[in-house]
């Protein structure tokens, strides 16, 4: 330190120099690191889209360069009536499901917020339990009961268990939404002169929106992802498009390139519906409704 | 427009009593100020007058018809909430014609936009018609709630401290326009404060509460002058009303008053005198308000009682001087300008004309001079 008189005035006269320097280099490894990520994140589904362009007989000997083909849209989407149809399926299945837990869920969320009742944390508890279980560990049972109340290979028995997935979901998201807004808003509405379904739906409906629209789109992603239930539960009359992916493995050979168009086109829907509903994702409405 | 009864109120919250045999009756066209400290139970006295909570027993009675199965929309009371509950996905025009538009009592959008545009220009709110109530500052959002009550025709209007988050300046501005709007809307009003000023400049009547039960009703006179007892008394006023205890020794026939230890005993007005002679015990509470607290810096003759100066706070417009004597403090009004040094000799005299007695078991009050006369001249 004591011996430095010459590089020391050069890092001196270079201080600002090498500042920028170090803030140029830092620039470029966030980017690179970004990229990476962007990579790792991104290049599945890149790949997913571009194999669903090649043939079987280029799939395992090309990357990037190959010549791409609409064979396998045609063979899953036209050819075959089985996907268009188990899409169809899911489409009831999980739609279903989340408009039976809204319906119900909404309600519930509210007492739950609202009311003291005799084990209403147990209750809350029992709800949350739903989703503590793997899928597997309960299936089997499940699979018996369902066989001796006819339910086995229903749409009705699909989205019954369904509400597994998406109704704690529902309640534990919106709970905390009705929490949030103030009993008083309420009680003004009432002496306002509206009826209690009035203010329900002029009032408390537009307050948890965001939490209704961002909790019923990930119950239904969880839904319509859903492989176990409708693997064991159904199959037959009633087919959901990840079970109906399988079939692409045939015992000879696995159709890639059809299975990825059936994971591309099974995509789609929650992509679409994530795009529409997005500007109602935004959270905050209801701050400042009361004394901050 | 409507008398309001409540018959034997009580309220429980678990194993809190929030109201204790509750008993009111407000006239109609009466401006009824419920006043008390904090969770005393006055917000549940309007909700249960809304109809938003129940009592546990007793009956609400709007112009002698019980109300206690009446829905809160359908009493049409006009409340105005402590914490504004305004609706937070509306913006202020739409927050004011929330009432307006409702199915009960439903008006034209015409009368609408008239009515607002009269109540947000009294409130000073008229700028901000299109702003969500995130967008505006609490004593905006207070005056949002106090508009959006005030363009109804109620039977009665509820106000939960509707001026507690205004600035000095605009909440005295809204205490004259209310007083005002009152004297005009011509609507039984029920008012709850904690501030004492507001308390006896508005209420026509004050019912003071204190841990569910009312303490005492009447005039903002009858309370400040007389009140029922200690705690009316503390509660009312400011600075606190001194209060400290006297001795009553009989010296010729004649009932004097033995206070903070002084070898003096000080003369008591005849009708004070006789009505103690009366009371069972020697000991007493007395309180004097500030206001009645004299002090000199030299000792003129042995009424006047030596003391030190234990603080010296200006609170505006005159200065809260602190007078230790003994053990005892004893509060008094000064002018700013006075100049005084802290442990400063200081004489103190009492006015005992405007001296209260109270009794010292039951803080019931006994006795003030010329009782009967200071209420009729007020009234």
């Amino acid at each position: 330190m004591v011996a430095c008189s010459k590089s020391c005035i050069w890092e001196l006269g270079g201080d600002n120099m090498t500042k920028k320097r170090l803030k140029i280099v830092g620039e470029v490894l966030r980017n690179v690191l970004l990229l990476i990520y962007a990579t790792f994140a991104l290049f599945p589904l890149i790949w997913m889209i571009i194999i669903t362009f090649k043939s079987d007989a280029e799939m395992y000997n090309t990357l990037f360069i190959f010549k791409p083909t609409l064979i396998n849209y045609q063979e899953v989407l036209i050819n075959s009536q089985d996907y268009v149809k188990a899409f169809i399926d899911n489409i009831i299945v999980s739609g279903g499901a989340v408009i039976i837990s809204v319906i119900v869920g909404v309600p519930a969320a509210y007492a739950l917020a609202r009311f003291n009742f005799k084990g209403k944390e147990d209750l809350a508890f029992t709800i949350l339990s739903f989703k503590f279980a793997p899928e597997i560990l309960v299936i089997l049972p499940l699979f018996m009961i369902y066989q001796k109340l006819g339910l086995y290979d229903t749409y009705f028995g699909l989205i019954w268990v369904y509400q597994l997935i998406s109704l704690p979901l529902l309640i534990w998201v919106l709970r905390g939404y009705f929490e949030d807004i103030s009993v008083e808003v309420e009680q003004a509405a009432q002496l306002d002169g509206y009826t209690w379904y009035q203010v329900f739906w002029k009032i408390l409906l537009p307050l948890i929106k965001p939490g209704l629209v961002a909790s019923g789109l990930l119950a239904f992603i969880f839904a319509w992802n859903s492989f176990t239930f409708p693997l064991l539960l159904s199959g037959f009359n009633i087919q959901t498009v990840t079970v109906a992916s399988l079939r692409y493995i045939a015992s000879d050979t696995v159709h890639y390139g059809q299975m990825a168009v059936a994971a591309t086109v099974a995509a789609l829907p929650e992509v679409i519906l994530a795009l529409l509903i997005q500007k109602h994702l935004v959270r905050g409405l209801s701050f400042g409704a009361v004394k901050g | 427009m409507a008398n309001i009864k409540l018959r034997n109120i009580t309220k429980t919250f678990g194993k809190i009593k929030a109201l204790d045999q509750v008993n009111l009756e407000i006239k109609d066209k009466e401006f009824f100020v419920l006043f008390g400290p904090a969770g005393a139970g006055k917000t549940t006295i309007l909700k249960t007058i809304a109809g938003i909570e129940f009592p546990d027993d007793g009956h609400v009675i709007f112009n002698d018809d019980i109300v206690n199965l009446v829905e809160p929309a359908k009493r049409n009371v006009s409340m105005v909430f402590e914490n504004y509950a305004l609706y937070p996905h509306l913006n202020v025009f739409d927050n004011i014609a929330s009432p307006m538009r409702s199915p009960l009592y439903k008006k034209d959008e015409e009368y609408i936009n008239k009515q607002i545009v009269k109540v947000t220009s009294t409130m000073k709110i008229d700028h901000l018609l299109e702003r969500l109530p995130s967008q505006l500052s609490n004593g905006q959002r207070q005056r949002v709630a106090l508009g959006r009550s005030l363009v109804r025709d109620p039977n009665v209007f509820l106000m939960d401290e509707p001026l507690a988050h205004l600035d000095a300046k605009l909440r005295h501005h809204m205490r004259t326009e209310l007083k005002a709007m009152q004297t005009q809307l011509d609507t039984t009003t029920i008012y709850v404060t904690h501030d004492y000023m507001e308390a006896l400049s508005l209420g026509d009547r004050i019912a003071i509460i204190n841990e569910g039960k009312i303490e005492q009703i009447g005039t903002g006179d009858e309370v400040y002058y007389t009140p029922k007892n200690l705690f009316v008394a503390k509660l009312v006023g400011e600075p606190e009303i001194n209060t400290f205890k006297g001795e009553l020794a009989e010296v010729n026939q004649k009932v004097k008053m033995k206070v903070l230890n002084q070898i003096h005993l000080f003369d008591l007005e005849l009708d004070v005198e006789q009505e103690l002679k009366k009371h069972h015990s020697q000991h007493v509470i007395v309180g004097i308000r500030g206001l009645n607290v004299s002090y000199s810096f030299v000792k003129k003759d042995d009424t006047q009682i030596e003391g030190s100066v234990y603080s010296f706070e200006p609170i505006g417009n005159k200065t809260i001087l602190i007078v230790k004597i003994g053990d005892e403090l004893i509060r008094t009004i000064a002018p700013n300008d006075l100049q005084v040094d802290i442990d400063q000799k200081i004489f103190i005299e009492f006015d005992f004309k405007n001296a209260m007695f109270f009794d010292m078991d039951t803080e019931e009050l006994l006795v003030r001079h010329n009782q009967e006369e200071i209420i009729k001249e007020v009234l």
